[in-house]
């Protein structure tokens, strides 16, 4: 690990100065838990690391928030996936608890944030490798392809295979939430989806956010009536592990149909996946475990496995199931 | 005198199959503890000694290990699984800040067959500043065909990983055998058999057979503190290494021997160690040769070098337990008879030896009459296998107890009855039907099966699987010093160290028995080579090896306590006084007593003190099953496991582990072992597993992040039981536990996954992908 200097401004307006001045390798910095192990394995060598929580200002405030308004909530960036997972957010929300309480381990909840959990980078272990240079490096191919990818994509992928690493963002992604972003020319907001970017739009980045751009936030919108939502997750290690897959669904049933449903898939896609067939399917049916069952197995739609990763396919599927079992209070077969 | 003996009648057995048994001693042994010796300490759950320095971080590891003007060092490794080295120069590495020494550790021409093999080595002031330098060192390779993969390995043509013969490098973790076969056939390597009667003739009998093939993964020991050893010279003949280890003396003749120095005039250190799995043993590790380095770069720079390993060379270059690929085919009668098992192993130990897989298929089910286990080394261009648990156990275990499943399936029977008919030794057939009960197995197998057929999403299935070690506890290899001097302090030295099995607390309980003291007022000095020879941790041996020795040098310094006792009562010999819990009584008569403080004042000069050691197990181990050149210590483990069929996520809610561990010394720090073993069978069945990209040869996982290892969410509901033996081996009947508590517990989860799925795994780990495919029928 090379030396750095921490700077610890009091403005966002000071950060995104420092931050767009020279040298360009300055970094941000909330949690630090995904930077602390690029910087070990020397895939970030910055000289500053420019700490977003030591910000005293409006933007500060807001990105330690987490409160109703406008008919939904905002959880502000440096939220903390264990505040979250404590947090006071409704039922409705309920994905979003379960994935913050689900990820890594307790030490690493207290510490890591929201905006470091959507914008950390993959954990494919080619790119992670210290003596490995592969297309995610500015290398010249995919290491994953013909070799060992059993931790990898079987949707969106191509050249680069890699999964995304954000619980959160498949929870997000499932109860439709907007990222507030701050630029220098100002703020704007997307629907969390547009946050990521696919490999083969650009393979060495994960994400749209331009040169200093901050998340300073998420907005849930309203929830619908009745609305349930559910985060399932599949570890090979239950204490400490990434996932092999999750679901999130976000789901309503009016008058005995199921209303509203966003189905969305992680750690099957370089990017969190939305389940659109899935959803189709399920939108004005009765819920019962054979319609689950069913509208499971288009989940996968269009998967292909690179060699080892064909289980992701069933194994989606049955998160699926579980997922709907769940959310529509429906036993799973005992 | 020597050939002298004494006969004792003890009481030996189990459980209430004791027996009076005469056993011949040599003179001066004491009365061996028995059935009948009524203890006060020994058997008792006792606090470890030393936790308190543990759990406050008193305790000094080598990694702690900070000498004045100590430089640290840096490796550097081979990129490459298999080059020639065309150009090496370490000069630049002089030239960058803070560096003091560097070495070479290949020359031009010479060839590296790992990704992770040694290439060069600086010291420098600081840590960082070691490893950086390391980038100035010029090396230029001219890389050359490797293979990674054992079954790749196997082919005609594929390249060969060695071009001369390989000598086996065998250490104190290996069970005693005779070692390899000389026969290589490409990267293939045939070693000794284990035969009776004609496998084949079996199989022609057998009216249903059994065949298939079981893998298992590479598993690398991952101990919490790695490799690291710190050298300082003392003089150019003599030197100080601090040294995490498994056998201190192994590491002092290693150290003498690459430095053409006495090994009275090395001195090692091993205070406190962060575990040891098998790969610890020797100053090096099986990959790198770690203690010429640091006594090389101490050398040049004229300061104490550290070299502490980090957490991707601990995975790629100091051992791990060897893959492998058995074929097995069992035949039976129509009636559930065994007629023939034969074994096929392939086991790769990467460029090393020791590939085997243990007698579980030989030495378990012996009623059967004709049994074949072939064994080979498959030689890869990964880093070397070497000694690891139990070497070779757990991967014959699951082979072998998963095709006994499977043949039960296939004859209509249970699997518990099929095992219980073919074991012949008497406390293994004990366990197998005392965990029938308490783990009531007929109403798990009931419920198990109704789950299934109802297609439930979660389905359980209980398994069983046995093991089987030796009493490998050595005769004079431990000699251990007790003292008690003149103000009552009881003391024993010795140079064992501590591995985390806890015998530096039965040294003190051993003591504690002895004089009737409190366990606590004893004091106990180990982890130093100056305090008297000792035995490696390898092998199940060490409290079998050194208690025993404890008790005859504590019962040598209470004989002469006693005379002395004596003479101060002014009787003419000890007959009459027995030491009660303060000191020498009469038995009858005044009944006078003197008091232990009393009695000690009274020693002339300073201290008494006396060394002894062991002898050779009595009578060749008065309890020995005939089936066994050594006494035969069994255990079995029983299993639920619960599969998620709509994950593949495989949970292992309890486990029953039943064990002969001789006389249990500490039942506490026993137990202790046994979780430890059942945590690492169920890491290995269902989550750890090197990975090594075939395109690159470099391991992909040399961390603790996607090399899973069990942490506290998968520990399962523990019921440990002991069956003690008295086995009237030595003169504590101690036995060891380390090894045997580990092996079966990966097969009898590959049963209980089995029974749950109606389906075999045949390879591990056990993870979603492969329990998945089982429940698709791919």
């Amino acid at each position: 690990m090379e030396p750095f200097t921490l700077i610890r401004p009091r403005t966002l307006d000071a950060a995104q100065t420092r931050a767009l001045g020279a040298p360009a390798d300055r970094v941000y910095k909330a949690g630090g838990i995904d930077l602390l192990d690029l910087l070990k394995e020397g895939l970030s060598r910055p000289s500053e690391l420019i700490d977003l929580r030591s910000l005293g200002d409006e933007h500060g405030q807001a990105m330690r928030a987490l409160a109703a308004g406008d008919g939904g909530w905002s959880v502000g960036a440096l939220n903390t996936l264990a505040a979250i997972s404590k947090s006071a957010l409704p039922p409705a929300y309920a994905a979003l608890k379960e994935a913050a309480g689900s990820a890594a381990t307790p030490s690493i909840r207290n510490s890591a944030t929201l905006g470091g959990n959507l914008l950390q980078r993959p954990r494919c272990w080619y790119f992670r490798h210290r003596d490995l240079h592969c297309l995610k490096k500015g290398g010249e191919r995919c290491l994953a392809d013909g070799g060992e990818n059993k931790f990898h994509a079987i949707l969106g992928g191509g050249p680069c295979h890699i999964v995304h690493p954000s619980t959160l963002a498949v929870a997000l992604v499932a109860l439709g939430a907007e990222v507030e972003i701050i630029g220098a020319e100002g703020p704007r907001r997307i629907p969390v989806g547009e946050l990521f970017a696919l490999p083969r739009v650009s393979p060495t980045t994960e994400n749209t956010l331009g040169e200093g751009e901050v998340i300073r936030g998420v907005t849930l919108p309203a929830a619908a009536a009745g609305q349930r939502s559910v985060y399932e997750v599949a570890k090979e290690k239950q204490s400490f592990d990434w996932p092999l897959a999750e679901v999130a669904v976000a789901i309503s049933v009016e008058g005995g149909a199921l209303r509203a449903a966003r189905v969305a898939l992680g750690h099957v896609a370089p990017t969190p996946w939305r389940a659109v067939q899935v959803e189709e399917a399920l939108t004005g049916q009765a819920p019962s475990a054979a319609l689950f069952a069913r509208v499971a197995a288009l989940a996968t739609q269009g998967a292909r496995s690179l060699g080892d990763n064909a289980y992701k396919i069933p194994l989606v599927q049955g998160l699926v199931r579980a997922a709907l079992h769940r959310a529509c209070d429906i036993p799973v077969p005992a | 005198m020597a050939g002298e003996t004494t006969i004792y009648t003890l009481r030996l057995g189990f459980d209430d199959k004791l027996k009076a048994v005469k056993v011949e001693v040599p003179k001066g042994e004491p009365r061996p503890w028995d059935a009948d010796s009524k203890l006060a300490v020994i058997g008792r759950d006792t606090p470890r000694i030393d936790s308190v320095p543990k759990v406050t971080g008193a305790a000094q590891y080598t990694h702690d290990v900070r000498l004045p003007g100590m430089l640290h060092a840096a490796v550097l490794r081979s990129p490459h699984p298999a080059a020639e080295i065309e150009h090496l120069d370490v000069s630049p590495a002089l030239k960058q800040p803070g560096v003091r020494a560097a070495i070479d550790l290949v020359k031009v021409g010479d060839k590296v067959r790992f990704a992770g093999a040694d290439v060069a080595a600086v010291a420098a002031k600081t840590r960082d500043e070691a490893r950086a330098a390391l980038a100035s060192i010029v090396v230029r390779y001219r890389p050359l065909p490797f293979v990674v993969d054992l079954d790749e390995a196997i082919q005609p043509g594929s390249p060969k990983v060695h071009e001369k013969a390989v000598k086996d490098r065998r250490t104190e973790g290996d069970e005693p055998s005779e070692g390899g076969g000389a026969r290589v056939d490409g990267n293939v390597r045939r070693n000794p058999s284990l035969s009776k009667g004609s496998s084949n003739k079996g199989l022609r009998q057998a009216k249903v057979r059994h065949e298939a093939t079981y893998t298992t993964q590479v598993h690398t020991h991952s101990a919490l503190e790695t490799h690291s050893i710190v050298v300082r010279w003392d003089s150019p003949k003599a030197m100080t290494a601090w040294c995490s280890t498994q056998g201190i003396f192994s590491v002092r003749d290693e150290l003498a021997g690459v430095f053409e120095l006495k090994p009275a005039d090395v001195k090692v250190f091993t205070e406190y160690m962060g575990g040891g799995f098998g790969a610890k043993f020797g100053a090096s590790a099986p990959g790198s040769r770690l203690g010429w380095i640091a006594g090389e770069l101490a050398r040049k720079s004229k300061a104490p070098v550290s070299l502490l390993l980090d957490r991707h060379e601990e995975h790629v270059c100091t051992g791990n337990r060897p893959g492998s690929t058995q074929r097995v085919t069992l035949g039976a009668t129509a009636s559930g008879e065994l007629t023939a098992i034969h074994v096929v192993g392939h086991g790769s130990a990467g460029i090393g030896t020791g590939a085997g897989i243990g007698n579980n298929a030989f030495g378990i089910y012996t009623r059967c009459p004709n049994i074949l286990v072939e064994s080979r080394d498959v030689f890869c261009n990964t880093g070397p296998g070497t000694a690891f648990r139990a070497p070779g156990h757990p991967q014959g275990a699951f082979a072998i107890e998963l095709a006994m499943d499977e043949l039960a399936l296939k004859l209509g029977k249970d699997p518990l009855e099929l095992r219980i008919g073919h074991v012949e030794h008497p406390v293994r057939r004990a366990q197998l039907e005392l965990g029938r009960e308490r783990f009531r197995w007929a109403e798990r197998r009931r419920e198990a099966d109704a789950k299934r057929s109802r297609g439930a999403r979660y389905l359980t299935g209980v398994g069983v699987a046995c093991s089987i070690w030796g009493d490998y506890g050595r005769k004079n290899a431990a000699r251990v010093t007790v003292s008690v001097d003149r103000d009552g302090v009881v003391e024993l030295r010795n140079g064992v160290q501590d591995i985390g099995g806890g015998i530096t607390t039965i040294l003190a309980m051993v003591a504690a028995e002895v004089f009737a003291r409190p366990v606590t007022s004893i004091r106990v000095q180990v982890g130093n080579s100056e305090l008297g020879p000792s035995v490696g941790s390898g092998g199940s041996q060490t409290t079998s090896s050194v208690a025993p020795a404890a008790r005859n040098a504590a019962e040598a310094v209470k004989a002469e306590l006693t005379e002395l006792a004596a003479k101060l009562l002014g009787r003419s010999s000890t007959e009459g006084l027995e030491w009660g819990s303060d000191g020498v009584v009469e038995v009858s008569g005044r009944k006078r007593r003197i008091a232990f403080a009393e009695l000690c004042k009274k020693i002339e000069g300073e201290a008494i003190v006396a060394t002894a050691s062991r002898p050779q197990t009595y009578n060749a181990g008065p309890m020995r099953h005939p089936s066994a050149p050594v006494y035969q210590i069994a255990g079995a483990h029983f299993v639920e496991a619960e599969v998620d069929t709509w994950t593949g996520v495989v949970r292992v809610p309890e486990v029953l582990a039943i064990h002969d561990v001789g006389r249990v010394h500490n039942p506490l720090t026993t137990r202790s072992q046994v979780n430890g073993g059942i945590a690492l069978g169920i890491s290995y069945a269902l989550m750890e597993q090197r990975i090594v990209d075939r395109g690159s040869g470099r391991m992909l996982n040399p961390n603790l992040e996607s090399y899973k290892i069990i942490g506290a969410a998968e520990l399962p509901k523990l019921d440990i039981v002991f069956t003690e033996l008295h086995t009237g081996a030595n003169s504590t009947g101690a036995v060891g536990i380390g090894e045997p508590s580990t092996i079966p517990t990966a097969a009898a989860i590959a049963c209980a996954v089995h029974h749950a799925l109606g389906r075999p795994v045949r390879a591990l780990p056990m993870t979603p992908d492969r329990v998945l495919a089982a429940i698709q029928g791919a």
